[in-house]
């Protein structure tokens, strides 16, 4: 017999107010921990750093901040929606690097322009997403070994494709018997999208590109969520698979859709690092998964969300973003930064988990 | 005492394990529990206010009381569920804190609930589990694991074969199997909640059989159920509890039904069902012709018309559910035909189903039902969602606001507020908000699967009303294995045995003992299915 139905209390009592179950009833401080304990957290991590360094809070790095979060923010978000229909993506940071090195290796090695080689590589990017989803949905195999196994073939697709060279201006092309040196280029064009800025005047340098496509990215993820008919049956997918399938939702085409958007964002991502970069660096992707996930179940704790949720993964991502920034400029070495994080991410993830957890309990 | 036997004392005496039921057994038979002014209370509500309950050894108390009625706080405050409770709990005169569950274990007090899957391994195999924490050695000797779990399965007069993994038990065996273990863990008070909803007659006698030898070895019970015939056939004493109170307290040669519901509910109830059909039924809405599936439905032919509701009486596993699940696309047929409104359909998903206007209340409510963790308003707009949008599929939320606001309006859902999440609600509005979700949409076959498992009176009563509030414009289908309930609701009755539809019969025939012939496959079957015809033709 349900145990919570016993608690109900329009059931003992008719004139409590109905909107206020047993559980709701916290305590007023834990209630503040839940809900904004990260946002706080933040505020602090920033107070904190302004006083390490006077120029912290300045405008220019604050956007210099969130142009190294934006591209760990758009593979997050992806994460972020394969995690909100009850599956795990854990090839995104593989496919990152894969479009590293297909968008510039068509440019450099085979010539093609850049606008093209755009477009090429976000097509591969989909076909990652539907193979994933082929492996997952029709051959059943559970999704987090299904993308692990996407993981290294992306990884061993993205060496074969130069035969294990870095990608550059004026490399020996690696197919061609004689191994002549390339005449393409990474265009100046193509290098904006992750180095470019708009709006600058004066003092103030403009506000990055990769920024305006994170937050572009982030609010329509958002929307599309919370605001639409799909996004909704994105959570129902992951709240309850079965009870879903049994009203009707198409529950396959769900979650095929989101695989194939958790492999497109981590294109989009990899072509920002490309033109960032503006060279094809060997698997340059692989950092950001664990980052990724981690932005991911930091979400889980903004607002006392406790499910997947894109602002909340932005927050998550902006706040790892921000940790490795002070710490570096901190001089914090780096061998004590991935710790620092790990202990962050159990603190963030306690607090949303036990808190809540503890005051359910009644 | 059974536990001195022989054979298990030189199984014991081999495995170096000291029962701690030899302290006890002194005062085995003479232990009385005596709670008194048991209460708990939660931030605004009261739970349980004052409750007095004596258990005593060989005497089966039942417990009854609508949802809400403080059944199952009371029963957590006996297994040491709660940290702080009101009231004290002594054992022959003895002050007992039942503050955590080891507590409430060591006095010896333990609960067999409903969903025993969670409290059993599946991977490990029978004896594994009954002796779960109890195996006293580092290194495991088999023989004598299983020799011993042998030994206090055959106490409780149970043939379950120890080599077996739990996972490839029915339910039953799965529930024999933790009244074993709770047995052989010296248990004084073994509680019963909810024992009986998802087993057959025979095993629920087969239950009975095993409370009983339990009864005569001096274990004090407490039942718990909403079938008060049962209530009847076990218990010795009943104590009615309302709002967390006790209202009436008597000895079973008192019983009497209408006393007991009234009690529980505070008001007399008449009559549960709705009004039969008045009219007689409209076009055929539905035509089923010999579905197929493998070794669980053999040839279902069946008719289904406009205002009527079509019962479907049979034992649990007789492929009630399979039949439903089948005909909505919930599992796939190996062959048959679906005539929906005269012209044929090609049912291969549920999704096909409910653009077809097919709609399923399924068996397992939280499981496949409702989404627990979601407002009411997100489940009742769940199906149809396409009617709540605008531009870019972009959600209108006035107008799901709107439906769901006037969808737990007409259910009578408490709360009536539908941005309460639905894990908050009581089984009987969990349901309605499962029968909720398909209000938007333009039904021609409700399919109703044990729709009223573990819901009290009350909302049993809502549930019927709206069942044939629904059969005014659709064809009803309504499964269940309460062949009495299959009697009250329904205008025509489909009896199932085995995956074959064996009998049909008319309001006139409604008969509780023909039924259960049929059904337990006692009579010979009035419909022969065209494979079976096929198959009398060869031999």
């Amino acid at each position: 017999m349900a145990d919570v139905s016993q608690l109900q209390p329009t059931q003992t009592n008719t004139n409590l107010p109905p909107t206020l179950p047993p559980g709701a009833r916290r305590s007023v401080i834990v209630e503040f921990i839940v809900r904004y304990g990260m946002l706080v957290a933040i505020a602090l991590l920033m107070v904190f750093f302004s006083t390490q360094n006077e120029r912290f809070l300045e405008i220019n790095n604050l956007f210099l901040i969130a142009r190294a979060a934006s591209i760990l923010t758009i593979v997050a978000i992806g994460v972020t929606l394969s995690v909100t229909v009850d599956g795990f993506d854990v090839s995104v940071g593989a496919v990152t690097g894969l479009s590293v090195l297909l968008s510039t290796s068509l440019m450099v090695i085979w010539n093609v322009d850049w606008g093209v080689a755009i477009l090429i590589t976000l097509g591969a990017g989909l076909i990652v997403g539907l193979i994933n989803a082929f492996f997952i949905i029709k051959l059943r195999i559970p999704d987090l070994l299904a993308t692990l196994g996407m993981l290294y073939l992306a990884q061993g697709f993205q060496l074969m494709l130069t035969q294990g060279e870095a990608v550059f201006r004026g490399m020996y092309n690696p197919w061609s018997p004689e191994r002549v040196q390339t005449t393409g280029e990474i265009t100046v064009a193509f290098k904006q999208i992750g180095q470019g800025f708009v709006g600058a005047t004066g003092e103030f340098n403009g506000i990055p590109i990769p920024v305006i496509l994170m937050l572009f990215i982030a609010i329509s993820a958002h929307i599309f969520l919370q605001y639409t008919r799909w996004g909704r049956m994105f959570y129902a997918v992951g709240g309850n698979r079965e009870a879903a399938r049994l009203s009707g939702i198409p529950v396959n085409r769900v979650r095929m859709f989101a695989y194939m958007l958790s492999a497109l964002l981590a294109t989009i991502a990899g072509i920002v690092l490309a033109s960032r970069i503006g060279t094809g660096a060997i698997r340059s992707g692989d950092p950001y998964l664990l980052d990724a996930v981690a932005a991911t179940f930091f979400g889980f704790a903004v607002l006392g969300a406790r499910r997947p949720n894109v602002f909340g993964t932005v927050i998550g991502a902006l706040f790892v973003g921000i940790l490795l920034n002070g710490l570096t400029q901190m001089d914090v070495q780096w061998f004590f930064q991935d710790f620092i994080k790990g202990f962050v991410l159990i603190a963030s993830l306690a607090m949303s988990f036990f808190l809540v957890k503890r005051n359910q309990g009644g | 005492m059974h536990r001195s036997s022989p054979h298990a004392k030189v199984v014991r005496r081999q495995l170096n394990i000291t029962p701690i039921i030899y302290r006890y057994q002194g005062n085995l038979l003479q232990s009385t529990l005596q709670a008194v002014g048991l209460g708990k209370r939660f931030p605004g509500v009261v739970a349980l206010d004052d409750v007095t309950i004596t258990l005593q050894p060989g005497h089966v108390l039942a417990l009854v009381g609508a949802n809400g009625a403080g059944k199952s706080t009371l029963i957590k405050i006996l297994t040491g569920y709660y940290d702080h409770y009101d009231g004290t709990i002594e054992i022959d005169g003895r002050h007992v804190a039942l503050h955590d569950p080891s507590a409430a274990r060591r006095a010896g007090i333990q609960a067999v609930y409903q969903e025993v899957d969670t409290v059993l391994i599946p991977y490990l195999t029978v004896s594994e589990n009954l002796l779960l924490g109890q195996y006293a050695h580092a290194l495991v000797s088999w023989r004598a694991l299983h020799a011993q779990a042998q030994a206090e399965l055959a106490r409780v007069g149970l043939q379950l074969d120890g080599h077996r993994r739990v996972e490839d038990l029915v339910l039953h065996e799965k529930q024999m199997l933790v009244i074993a273990r709770a047995v052989s863990q010296d248990v004084r008070y073994l509680i019963f909640d909810e024992p009986t909803t998802s087993l057959s007659l025979h095993e629920v006698e087969r239950l009975f059989d095993i409370i009983r030898t339990l009864k005569a070895q001096g274990v004090g019970i407490v039942y718990i159920s909403h079938r008060l015939m049962e209530v009847a056939a076990i218990a010795d004493d009943i104590m009615v509890l309302r709002n967390g109170r006790k209202v009436a307290h008597f000895p079973v040669a008192d019983f009497d039904v209408g006393r007991i519901s009234e009690a529980m509910l505070g008001t007399a109830i008449t009559n549960v069902y709705p009004p039969k059909r008045e009219q007689a039924p409209g076009e055929v809405i539905l035509k089923v012709e010999h579905l197929t599936r493998a070794r669980k439905l053999h040839g279902v032919s069946f008719l289904a018309r406009q205002g009527e509701i079509v019962g479907v009486a049979g034992l649990v596993g007789a492929g009630k559910t399979e039949l439903l699940r089948a005909l909505f696309g919930a599992d796939p047929v190996d062959h048959g035909k679906i005539y929906l409104d005269g012209k044929m359909v090609k049912i291969t998903s549920p999704q096909r189903a409910v653009t077809h206007g097919i709609f399923l209340i399924p068996e397992e409510r939280r499981a496949q039902g409702v989404l627990v963790d979601e407002k009411m308003r997100k489940n009742i707009s769940l199906p149809f969602l396409g009617q709540f949008t605008w531009a870019f599929d972009l959600l209108h939320r006035r107008r799901e606001d709107i439906h769901a606001t006037a969808t737990v309006e007409m259910l009578a859902v408490t709360p009536n507020d539908p941005e309460v999440e639905v894990r908050n609600l009581s089984g009987g509005n969990q349901q309605k908000v499962v029968i909720g979700k398909w209000l938007a949409g333009n039904a021609r076959v409700m399919l109703f699967d044990e729709a009223t498992q573990g819901i009290d009176v009350k909302a049993k009563q809502d549930v019927y009303r709206i069942v044939r509030d629904l059969a005014q414009k659709a064809a009803v289908i309504y499964a269940s294995s309460d062949i009495d309930e299959v009697i009250g609701v329904a205008d025509r009755i489909i009896v199932m045995h085995d995956g074959r539809i064996v009998a049909e019969l008319d309001s006139a025939q409604f008969d509780r003992n023909l039924i259960l012939e049929y059904a337990t496959g006692s009579r010979t079957p009035m419909i022969q299915t065209v494979e079976d015809t096929k198959h009398a033709e060869k031999n």
